[in-house]
């Protein structure tokens, strides 16, 4: 039996070329003390040399490593999502930790395994690697999320992480010995093939909701939300972009890859279980994001929010569902690490700046973050022509197509609501008198990453068929 | 060379996208300049080229659309698709309304850098420009309803900046409140009576996404030219259309906002207010032909409001004393005359006299900046005069661009003009009625404009001695040479086949209003002895028209007296405008205020909706609290929550 | 009663009772010793089930060496006062248990009322799964990128450990 083939080693070339660029940092760390800086550009040229690979893999999926994972297609275009993610995050870290005072290299070399554990995660073709691909992303942000360790609110944040995270673990090992004990097998392919006599089996099903659990605790849907807010809160500031982009958008990619390409759900119990949940999500963050005072913790429910919209393409489950995810969490991974990077400019030591009235009168001091500010908020709030409508718009298309109505009524209502909250910052930045500025010189690279994801949410918004394009092949594995 | 098309309009986006970003940055007006009309300039370029290479192609390869990207994609196989691209179309048409918008704009670009000098919005200025070309270029390029109407809206947007462009001057629009006014109450004006046209577009496109299921021009069109005519609903569509057309074009019943325009920058007058924007409705409409054909009802309607505007506009235009108000009322005529043309389906003949009206009308109005500027903006003509000796080249010019539009031979009013009327007299969908209107018009056109001509150049100055007029800089000469050129000779193009001419503008557009004309079932006519007569009469009226304005506004100046004491009430009739915008005030404006400030806000808004609003958003808020409440920050209370929602799923997925 | 469904309902009363009894004592060193006895039972489990191989990582693993460990850290902690560690009862625990029960009734309702046309086949391949060999030829074939991205996933590990617990902070 032939164990690896050179192909395999090829087509998953930016997957290793990640991880290997994450040991070389490591190794590079150990080597040269105290100098992060090398730690930085090596996981920055791991991540943009690994972006260019995948760019080149983007034809048609092929599956490897003994039918593991699949490279290539689907893969690789949730690859530049979570690759698209670690590069703005690793850029907008540095001179914030560095303002922050804990610049140290292992921070990027976390970053840059947890992107490779989203990899695996969208790419994985056997419910191993889905847990394995699970794990490595999130240790790597549990310990990025206590990263400070002399905080208080951020040892609060990681330790509930944890917590909360291990016991999602055990209901997804759980989900996967039952779906192992009633089909036999590990491998998705395998099962796809069973699913339409399997789904009658209610050991199959109670496994498949287990897996609902613990995919929905990653992606922060209520009622598995709960760590969300208090980890955003007390995490870096652009750990928490990081984790609210790249981890959500892995999360949503293997919840895709199992319930949308692999399982056939619509009109199934579990499409009417994951549109409760959407429609719970929506309600809950839009309504609970109105009551906070602290943008993170605003963006945080703000994040539950979408999380609901976005569930809303899983629970239709058609192609068009499909679609609009993959649109939708780019367009959510640009607009939101933008609005996270601003708050990290403004945010000082000791959780200062974090409030709302912090932004009073921001406009009048940084005129042109303030347009950018409000390019995410506008888009988050989606409002054409920016990305965040066109990303509702498709899945709740996709909804209406599926027969849930409902759930898009439900997901325009809650989205007028959430225009509150996102106008209330461009508001405050533009109406109100305040001293409120940017905490210190903001680097030029910063800039650009925070510009260029303005850019493309603007971009996006007018030319949404460059990605949906892209995506159209994908339905089904 | 159809693949370069994208490029007419790129330039003009780059022009606009650099200088609004890094303009004011700039501190050399010379280069802003430069930038501005250098990005227009390149697009004439690549439209000439695309021009002559079309002029080389055998008719049936004249028409071309070059897709960009797919804009809006939705539904894909579903009967209710909707697949819009941003995509151009090249045909006659619309390479004709290219060449005049980027022609004409580039040189009224020019002059702006000279009249615009020292002002402290000089980029600002550029970049609206700008903006509006690439808005005005989308309109007549696009393939599709919807990218034509973001070009419409586009151009609206830019017309509101560049009305508004000295915000802070004072501006007696006669409306709402008068002598409170500013230029921005005249921008106002222009973008809500805009907006009521717009209305009608919208519906009107909604009603052929209907009825034909996309909005592309060319599968509208297709599926329109296999229709019979009569339907109720394409009548419909049509006035709706035409609706959206008085309010850009101007014609009854929206046209008060055009006169208030003349708030702008004299170069924003003479680009978006006469040459450009405002024929807009006029390409509209020549592009929906075959619609228009499927219902002669609405031509019809087309026909006699575009024939009482012209009426209407150049009686008013006789009295006003604004040498830029007298130009604005004399552009809305001109303008119904262009309808006049399409309600009696002379539809190449319009478009030939949008082609002359944007050289004259350019011209006449650059000629009335250069005289405001020599007078250091002073506006009323009863206040110039004698200027002939200061502004030598300014008032030859202006002397060319008024035979022009007065429509003497051979200059190119005469050719555009004389062509519409005699297709109004002879067409079956014409009447004599309406080329009596045409020809009275004609001659009410010649009498003003020369006076106009006169009170500002002949005769004794009026103004006071301490102002002493100069002759503009180069920057603004040139362009009224090339212009007064064009209106000379640009009418040789349409030299109809009576005059043994080639009548090239009408061969030129026949493709694309073949369709229509076959709908029509117009009786082709002849050379006849009628339209010599025809021709010679107009001519002569025009002639008089000139010769009495010279006779009482040079010669004796006091019967022009003796007529306003004797006429009293009409004078103050025409002076106030016919009232209209008084009886808009009185019927539409104050009406809605009322309503909107009495019931509507203090009603309706604060007492139901807000009273709704607020208490909704107090609820949610009450909700949000206590939801936030659940979220204590306890751990072990998460997992509580986490294991009830593992219970409900799996209650869910047995009994469901 | 075969001796196999004995072996399996003596373990499984033993590791469920181990586990009830380790969350509920309040010396966290009888904590400790308890959870060694519920590994002991598991493995037990696991040989009824010719998992031998797992069976004994399990011991060697879990109740050897990371169940040392515990007991170390849990003795150099020292403590002290074990009542910090008590919580007193409240609605809030109630419905905790309240929840916690009502799943376990379903999940046994579900298992009792399941079709029970799960794949019998398996059982009698069981013996040669188990062994060594068997798992170590998988592990090296079919499951290499797992058994490669779980080397990835312990380093990761480790560097988190390492820096959540390293003194020096600079």
């Amino acid at each position: 039996m032939i164990v690896i083939r050179l192909e395999d080693l090829l087509y998953s070339a930016p997957l290793l070329v990640l991880t290997s660029s994450g040991l070389l940092a490591l190794i590079a760390e150990a080597a040269g003390r105290d100098k992060p800086v090398i730690s930085y550009y090596t996981s920055l040229i791991g991540v943009i040399t690994s972006l260019i690979l995948t760019f080149l893999n983007l034809g048609a999926g092929v599956p490897v490593f003994n039918n593991m994972i699949l490279q290539g297609g689907y893969a690789a275009y949730c690859n530049l999502i979570f690759l698209s993610s670690a590069l703005l995050s690793i850029v907008l870290s540095r001179s914030y930790l560095e303002r922050m005072q804990y610049h140290r290299g292992e921070f990027y070399v976390l970053i840059v395994f947890a992107t490779a554990g989203m990899m695996l995660m969208a790419a994985a073709l056997d419910l191993t690697i889905v847990f394995l691909g699970i794990e490595l992303m999130s240790i790597c942000l549990y310990v990025l999320a206590g990263f400070m360790r002399k905080k208080e609110l951020a040892n609060e944040a990681a330790l509930k992480y944890f917590l909360l995270g291990a016991f999602a673990t055990g209901f997804l090992l759980y989900g996967i010995a039952l779906i192992y004990g009633t089909s036999g097998t590990t491998n998705l392919v395998v099962i796809s093939r069973s699913f339409a006599q399997l789904s009658g089996n209610s050991l199959f099903l109670i496994g498949c909701g287990m897996l609902i659990v613990a995919f929905s605790f990653k992606i922060a849907a209520v009622p598995f939300h709960m760590w969300a807010p208090d980890v955003y809160e007390g995490a870096p500031t652009t750990v928490t972009a990081f984790m609210s982009t790249g981890a959500k958008a892995a999360a949503f990619a293997t919840f895709v890859a199992v319930f949308v390409r692999v399982f056939d759900i619509p009109g199934t119990a579990l499409s009417s279980v994951l549109a409760l949940i959407a429609a719970a999500s929506m309600i809950v963050g839009n309504v609970t994001a109105i009551a906070q005072n602290n943008v993170k913790r605003m963006l945080a429910y703000s994040s539950i929010a979408h999380t609901g919209y976005m569930l809303s393409g899983i629970a239709a489950g058609n192609a068009e569902g499909e679609q609009g995810i993959l649109f939708y969490l780019v367009a959510y991974t640009f607009m939101n690490i933008g609005a996270f990077g601003i708050v990290s400019w403004v945010e000082q030591q000791e959780d200062r700046k974090l409030k709302f009235d912090d932004y009073a009168g921001f406009s009048a001091r940084q005129p042109a973050v303030a347009v950018l500010m409000s390019v995410f908020m506008f888009s988050l709030a989606g409002i054409p022509p920016f990305a965040g409508f066109f990303g509702k718009y498709y899945v709740f298309l996709a909804a209406v197509k599926a027969d849930m109505t409902w759930l898009a009524i439900i997901g325009v209502m809650t989205s007028l609501v959430s225009v509150y909250y996102y106008l209330r910052l461009v508001v405050l930045m533009y109406f109100c008198e305040g001293e409120s500025d940017v905490a210190a010189k903001v680097p030029l690279a910063a800039i650009s990453a925070v510009t260029l994801a303005a850019v493309l949410v603007i971009l996006l918004g007018i030319y949404p068929s460059l990605l949906v394009d892209m995506t159209k092949g994908f339905f089904k594995i | 060379m159809f693949s370069y098309s994208p490029l007419i309009v790129l330039f003009p986006l780059l022009g606009f996208l650099f200088l609004g970003l890094a303009g004011w940055r700039l501190r050399s007006e010379k280069l802003i300049g430069i930038i501005g009309s250098g990005s227009v300039g390149l697009s004439f370029l690549v439209a000439i080229m695309i021009f002559v290479h079309m002029l080389g192609l055998p008719v049936d390869q004249r028409k071309q659309s070059v897709e960009l990207f797919t804009w809006i994609s939705t539904f894909t196989g579903t009967p209710s698709s909707i697949s819009v691209s941003v995509a151009y179309q090249l045909d006659q048409l619309s390479i004709l309304m290219t060449l005049i918008v980027t022609g004409v704009g580039f040189l009224i670009h020019v002059y702006s850098i000279g009249y615009m000098r020292g002002d402290k919005g000089f980029w600002r200025f550029f970049t609206y420009m700008n903006l509006f070309i690439f808005a005005m270029l989308n309109l007549v390029l696009a393939d599709n309803f919807l990218l034509m109407f973001l070009g419409w809206e586009g151009v609206g947007l830019c017309s509101y900046l560049l009305i508004g462009f000295w915000y802070d001057r004072k501006f007696d629009t006669g409306g709402y409140e008068p002598g409170k006014a500013t230029t921005s109450d005249a921008a106002k004006k222009a973008f809500i009576v805009n907006r009521i046209g717009d209305f009608g577009f919208l519906l009107a496109m909604l009603l052929i996404f209907i009825h034909f299921g996309s909005l592309s021009f060319d599968a509208v069109f297709g599926r329109a030219a296999v229709l019979t005519p009569g339907s109720s609903i394409m009548v419909w569509i049509t006035l709706l259309l035409f609706l959206g057309a008085t309010g850009k074009s101007a014609q009854i019943p929206l046209f008060v906002w055009l006169p208030d325009a003349m708030a702008g920058p004299t170069p924003v007058s003479a680009l978006i207010h006469a040459a450009t924007m405002v024929t807009a409705g006029v390409y509209m409409v020549a592009r929906c032909s075959v619609l228009y054909a499927l219902a002669p009802a609405a031509m019809q309607i087309v026909a006699v409001i575009g024939a009482l505007t012209a009426i209407i506009a150049a009686t008013i235009g006789l009295v006003q004393n604004d040498i830029k108000k007298v130009l604005a009322y004399s552009t809305i005529s001109q303008l119904g005359y262009m309808f006049l043309g399409m309600g009696v389906a002379a539809f190449a003949a319009g478009i030939f006299h949008v082609l002359t009206h944007a050289f004259f009308k350019a011209l006449l109005f650059l000629g009335s900046g250069a005289v405001i500027h020599a007078l250091h903006d002073e506006q009323n003509i009863q206040k110039m005069g004698g200027l002939r000796k200061y502004l030598p080249t300014t008032y030859w010019t202006f002397v060319v661009g008024a035979i022009a539009i007065a429509g003497i031979p051979p200059f190119s009013g005469f050719f555009s003009k004389d062509e519409i009327l005699w297709k109004t007299f002879s067409s079956d969908y014409g009447s004599i009625p309406l080329w009596f209107l045409g020809v009275f018009g004609a001659g009410l056109t010649a009498f003003y404009m020369f006076r106009l001509v006169s009170l500002t150049f002949e005769g004794e100055g009026r103004y006071g001695h301490d102002v002493h007029p100069h002759e503009a800089p180069r920057t603004m000469t040139i362009p009224l040479i090339i212009l007064a050129f064009l209106s000379v000779v640009g009418g040789l193009v349409g030299i109809p086949e009576s005059l043994l001419g080639g009548n090239a503008v009408e061969h030129w557009l026949g493709p694309v209003f073949d369709p229509a004309y076959e709908k029509l079932r117009l009786t082709p006519h002849g050379v006849e002895a009628t339209e010599y007569v025809l021709m010679i009469l107009s001519v002569g009226v025009a002639a008089a028209g000139i010769y009495g304005a010279r006779v009482v506004y040079i010669r004796r100046t006091e019967l022009a007296e003796l007529w306003r004491r004797k006429y009293a009430s009409l004078h103050k009739l025409l002076f106030n405008k016919y009232y209209v915008d008084e009886a808009y005030d009185k019927l539409v404006v104050s009406p809605t205020v009322k309503v909107s400030d009495g019931f509507l806000w203090k009603g309706i808004d604060v007492a139901v909706i807000d009273g709704a609003v607020n208490g909704s958003a107090r609820l949610i808020a009450m909700v949000a609290q206590n939801i936030r409440r659940v979220q204590t920050g306890i751990a072990q209370q998460y997992a509580t929550v986490f294991v009830g929602g593992i219970l409900v799923i799996l209650i869910w997925l047995m009994f469901k | 009663m075969t001796l196999q469904s004995f072996l399996f309902y003596l373990l499984a009363v033993i590791s469920v009772g181990s586990a009830l009894l380790m969350v509920t004592r309040r010396n966290p060193v009888i904590a400790a010793l308890y959870l060694i006895l519920n590994f002991f039972a598991l493995g037990g489990l696991y040989l009824t089930l010719h998992a031998q191989f797992i069976a004994f990582i399990q011991i060697l693993v879990y109740a050897g060496a990371i169940m040392v460990l515990f007991l170390f850290v849990i003795m150099l902690l020292n403590l002290g006062d074990v009542k910090q560690l008590t919580e007193r009862v409240s609605y809030k625990k109630i419905i905790a248990a309240g929840l916690s029960f009502a799943l376990l009734m379903e999940m046994l309702y579900i298992f009792v009322y399941a079709p029970s046309d799960l794949p019998t086949s398996r059982f009698e391949q069981a013996a040669t799964i188990g062994t060594v060999e068997y798992i170590g030829k998988q592990l090296y074939t079919t499951f290499l990128f797992p058994f490669e991205v779980a080397s990835v996933l312990l380093l990761a590990a480790i560097v988190g450990a390492v820096i959540l617990a390293k003194r020096r902070l600079n």
